[in-house]
């Protein structure tokens, strides 16, 4: 056993761990946010994908004693405040708590954009892949403001999705590029949004 | 209801048919959706499976006590010790086929990755080391990899105990067709084109692993399941029969699932496992599978060997097929029989063959166990036929765009029969067909090294299977007291939206905003009983079945309104949140009020009024059973693909690349297109994955050698080509109300023959072997230059090749009766 203090998320998580713990259960099991997939466990997949010291890793590769002392940020940490806090709630429509689609852009009281592009394009299917591809692209769109299709490509090649032929997730990474660049994402782009969704 | 204005006067505009952004996505998202891997109960413990590592083997014993000495550890289980005390499984519901499956290995192992002991202890890495300290004494057998090699009379007998009603030996199961006259036709054709087609074994590696989390509540009896689960139904009453306990004792609730593709349509040994724990600790036990367990024990695409021919009429018009598939599903199979039966008899389509003739011997091997697999039999199916189409075109001197032109079903009127018993109640085949080979320049002249490729297949939307004489599904809708909707449904999504397709059927249906409507999570406590998610069934029949409860939900609204409002139900009309007499959209009485009224104020209600606003409905299509010839219409309707494929091969690294592909697509009435047109890119790439790199590799004795992704060549982002050719046509379904049709795999079926045609465009080789591996195309085009032919059969044409080489030659199926009819005459008895 052995203690190990991360700081995740902005907040400080220390624990004493079996030694084998890797990063991964750290972040899944000791900091408790499952938001980070474990989906093979052999550096393929990139389910666990998180930054570490503003690096992008594969957390299933990492043992969590190697990184003691690190800043940590998962997915959990790129949206903290993703639904609009509710003030009122009219009894006739409740209204108040959904807020229209057009509305959900990245803007940092609502998600980033690289999620918020997800949205619009449907590059979530089942959403298992997602927020390792999430947490991969913002770092690669960060330092490549400007990819093509193919370099995004490449870019997430160490990312499987089994659900969405990765189309519309390349479709995301691009606007979300736009948006992240400050250009004016086109309105109803590719996807005409006709109605308002859920907040939870 | 008629149709919305498109500038609504106080209705909103129709969801249906729009591509509203899901309402899955935020959760997704943000990481706070819960996977089955994510749960975390008070006091839950941790147990993992020991698994065989041999694949053939006889159990000399296993012994779990010194893993009971092991740190942390709670308990262990082998095989021994269940024998008498659970049931066996192994049918689809229940009691309908055999009882092949058990948790463990007792007397032999039968494929690697098989259960021989499991452990449980205080955390994973204490079930890990307990798992290491069982001792497991087992005599290895010879394995049995190639399915041919199953059917020989010396081969090794791999399910011992069972006795199969339809097969014997390694034979499992039997299939055939007989429709029309083969032979005839045979007479009559201007050419019949032969070939051996062999298809792989691919894996669905949904990238959640299975898993679950079992919780035996002592003191009232209940276990709770949450598991990782296409079907909630299937696994409960599986589960309660094979513990035989009331299934009212067992409740299965499902978190949200990464994917399936058919891979977690059954129960698993590893359900049973936790739940056996969970009962002797009275603690939650979490099992979760690694990605190898997944690889080996999880559910594979059967892979199949056919010996297929196609008879041809001087104009190019397709008389007849024959075929005879020696279909793999491995060491034990809950749905494989199934596959060979759907996949042959849909996937005679689009064609109307008068003509059909087909035997299968569905065999087991010592390898991992087949099932359904997104396509169900279909894309083997169309693999072997679209290439026999092209061949014999080829033949004949004619353009395979011009055959295929000339034979997809185009009749006159609706619904249409073919010989082979399917109802088409309406398509677009052929317009499909045109358009994607005009998005890809079908006619434009090749680059060297590049080659166009065509295939067409239509997929049933849902099925009644030949063993489980039902294709069911049902939702129960509420109007909760403040206007908002709860949907129930037992039909899990696990990528397929359903939380927003339904949503969208039942914000049009009652005029309620999409964003107050929920989606329950399946729970067989609460939801009413349907099959599953699987079969593309989704749209149609799970959407019917919330039209229904839909019209159903309105009646009563309307009925309460217009007693309130004094006038007849007919002068209503419902949008925006409420009901208001047609013409006055902005007066009117707010849903909420209605279901209040409906709860808390009863004596308001309309007299005889039943209280509360829940309505409830299910659908069970019209389908038919099989038909002891084979036939029959087993799908209610029928979705269309028609793909085109423009390759290169590079003749340096024998690497195909996919430069350009068309998809168009019929599938009917779309509720969400943005949404089809994921489902169709996504059975893209799993089709992609089919022809080009996936497979499960064997060593002799049976052991997987590419049990990781590290190894198992998943397609990954660059692998696609741009989809942007990607299309719909739709004829609406006539069958299903909302004219839906499945989506979900008509992406995938003729993925592969499409490409397998544009290889052989390209370079003259006729794959008939899946996948197309680089190292395949080398050996092939150094073999083709060796022999200084045009075109080349590969591996058929090469030196080595051990198969049959003449018609003559070929295997007959097994059974000695394999003409006879399966019916019995009880009379003549
Ligand atoms: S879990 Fe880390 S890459 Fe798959
Ligand atoms: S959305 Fe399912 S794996 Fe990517």
């Amino acid at each position: 056993m052995q203690k190990v203090c991360l700081t995740v998320n902005g907040r400080e998580v220390s624990a004493e761990i079996d030694e084998r713990t890797l990063l991964l259960e750290f972040v899944r099991d000791v900091a408790g946010l499952t938001g980070t997939h474990n989906g093979c466990l052999e550096a393929r997949c990139g389910c666990c994908a998180i930054e570490v010291d503003g690096d992008v890793v594969k957390s299933c590769n990492v043992l969590a004693v190697q990184v003691d002392g690190a800043e940590v940020t998962t997915i959990e940490g790129l949206a903290p405040q993703r639904l609009a806090p509710v003030d009122h709630i009219t009894t006739q429509s409740l209204a108040g708590m959904y807020r229209p689609l057009e509305a959900v852009r990245g803007t940092p009281e609502d998600l980033h954009p690289v999620q918020s592009a997800f949205h619009r394009c449907h590059a979530v299917q089942c959403g298992f892949c997602t927020p390792g591809m999430v947490m991969v692209l913002k770092d690669y769109l960060e330092e490549n403001p400007e990819p093509t299709r193919d370099d995004v490509r490449r870019a997430i090649a160490g990312n499987l999705c089994r659900c969405t032929g990765y189309q519309h997730i390349v479709d995301a990474a691009m606007e979300a590029a736009a948006e992240m660049r400050g250009d004016p994402v086109p309105e109803g782009a590719a996807h005409a949004m006709t109605a308002a969704v859920d907040g939870g | 209801m008629t149709e919305a204005p498109a500038h609504p006067t106080g209705t909103a505009p129709r969801l249906v048919g729009t591509s509203v952004p899901r309402k899955e996505d935020l959760a997704l998202l943000t990481g706070t959706a819960r996977f089955v891997d994510d749960l975390r109960l008070p006091g839950m413990v941790h147990a993992r499976i020991l698994r065989s590592d041999v694949a053939h083997a006889r159990v000399r014993s296993i012994d779990t006590s010194p893993a009971l000495e092991a740190p942390g550890v709670l308990d262990a289980l082998a095989g021994a010790e269940l024998v008498g005390k659970v049931k066996p499984w192994g049918d689809l519901m229940q009691d309908l086929l055999v009882g092949d499956h058990f948790p463990f290995a007792t007397d032999k192992v039968l494929y690697q990755g098989q259960e021989l002991a499991a452990v449980v202890a205080e955390t994973r890495y204490q079930a890990w080391d307990g798992c290491e300290a069982v001792r497991v004494d087992l005599e290895e057998l010879p394995a049995i990899v190639d399915p041919e090699e199953a059917l020989a009379p010396d081969a090794p007998l791999i399910q011992e105990q069972i006795v199969y009603e339809f097969g014997e030996g390694n034979v499992f199961d039997r299939y055939k067709i007989r429709v029309g006259d083969f032979a005839a036709a045979e007479a009559g054709a201007a050419v019949v084109v032969r070939q051996r087609f062999a298809t792989n074994k691919q894996a669905g590696a949904a990238l959640d692993p299975h898993g679950c989390v079992a919780d035996y509540d002592s003191f009232t009896g209940v276990l709770t399941l949450y598991s990782s689960t296409q079907s909630i139904y299937m696994v409960r009453d599986v589960l309660a029969d094979v513990l035989q306990i009331p299934r009212t004792k067992i409740r299965v609730i499902v978190p949200a699932v990464g994917a399936g593709f058919g891979s977690k349509a059954q129960i698993f040994g590893h359900e049973v496992i936790a739940a056996l724990f969970s009962m002797r600790l009275g603690r939650p036990v979490k099992l979760t599978l690694s990605r190898a367990d997944v690889f080996r024990a999880g559910t594979t695409r059967n892979a199949q060997v056919r010996y297929a021919e196609l008879a041809m009429a001087a104009d190019g018009e397709i008389i007849g097929y024959r075929d005879y598939i020696v279909h793999n599903t491995g060491a034990m199979s809950v749905w494989g029989n199934q596959v060979v039966h759907i996949g042959t008899n849909v996937g005679m389509l689009p064609y109307a063959i008068p003509n059909i003739h087909v035997d299968s011997d569905i065999v087991h091997t010592t390898t991992a166990p087949g099932g359904p697999l997104r396509g169900f039999g279909i894309p083997q199916t169309i693999w072997a036929k679209e290439q026999l189409v092209d061949m014999a075109a080829r033949e004949l001197g004619l353009d395979p765009l011009a055959v295929r032109e000339r034979n997809v079903i185009d009749p006159d009127e609706f619904p249409y029969r073919t010989p082979m018993g399917h109802v088409i109640d309406s398509t677009s085949i052929k317009q499909c067909l045109l358009a994607s080979a005009d998005a890809i320049g079908w006619d434009a002249p090749r680059a060297p090294h590049e080659g166009k490729g065509l295939a067409v297949s239509m997929k049933y939307t849902s099925a009644r299977h030949p063993s489980l004489d039902t294709d069911l599904s049902a939702v129960r809708l509420r109007l909760e007291t403040d206007g908002t909707v709860t949907v129930y449904s037992s039909d899990v999504s696990h990528g397929q939206s359903h939380a927003t397709m339904l949503a969208q059927i039942v914000a049009d249906g009652i005029g309620v905003g999409i964003e107050k409507i929920t989606l329950a999570p399946p729970d067989s406590m609460t939801a009413p009983f349907g099959l599953g998610t699987y079969a593309s069934r989704g749209a149609a029949v799970l959407g019917t079945a919330c039209r229904l409860a839909t019209e159903r939900l309105r009646d009563k609204i309307l009925a309460i309104a217009a007693h309130v409002l004094e006038v007849g139900p007919e002068d209503l009309d419902t949008g925006r949140d409420r009901v208001f007499v047609k013409g006055l959209p902005d007066s009117g009485i707010y849903l909420e009020i209605i279901a209040a009224t409906a709860a808390y104020r009863t004596h308001q209600l309309p007299p005889g009024f039943e209280p509360t606003l829940e309505t409830v409905a299910t659908y069970d299509t019209p389908t038919e059973r099989e038909g002891s010839d084979g036939s029959g219409n087993l799908s209610v309707t029928y979705s269309g693909a028609a793909h085109a494929a423009h390759v290169r091969v590079d003749p340096d690294t024998g690497r195909v690349t996919v430069v350009d592909y068309a998809m168009v697509h019929d599938t009917g009435t779309v509720i969400n297109p943005l949404v089809v047109e994921g489902q169709h890119h996504g059975g893209f790439a799993m089709g992609l994955g089919m022809a080009l790199s996936e497979d499960y590799v064997y060593d002799a004795q049976g052991r997987q050698l590419n049990a990781s992704f590290k190894d198992y060549l998943a397609v990954t982002a660059p692998d696609v080509p741009e989809l942007t050719k990607t299309a719909e046509i739709p004829a609406p379904s006539t069958m299903i109300p909302g004219g839906q049709k499945g989506a979900g795999e008509s992406g995938t079926g003729p993925v592969p023959a499409a490409i397998g045609n544009a290889v052989f465009d390209a370079t003259g080789v006729r794959f008939t072997v899946l996948p197309i591996t680089p190292q395949r195309m080398l050996v092939a085009l150094r073999e083709k230059e060796r022999q200084g032919v045009e075109t080349l059969r590969y591996p058929d044409d090469m030196p080595d090749f051990t198969g049959p080489r003449r018609h003559d030659d070929w295997p007959a199926p097994v059974s000695a009766d394999a003409d006879l009819d399966f019916d019995f005459d009880w009379e003549d008895d």
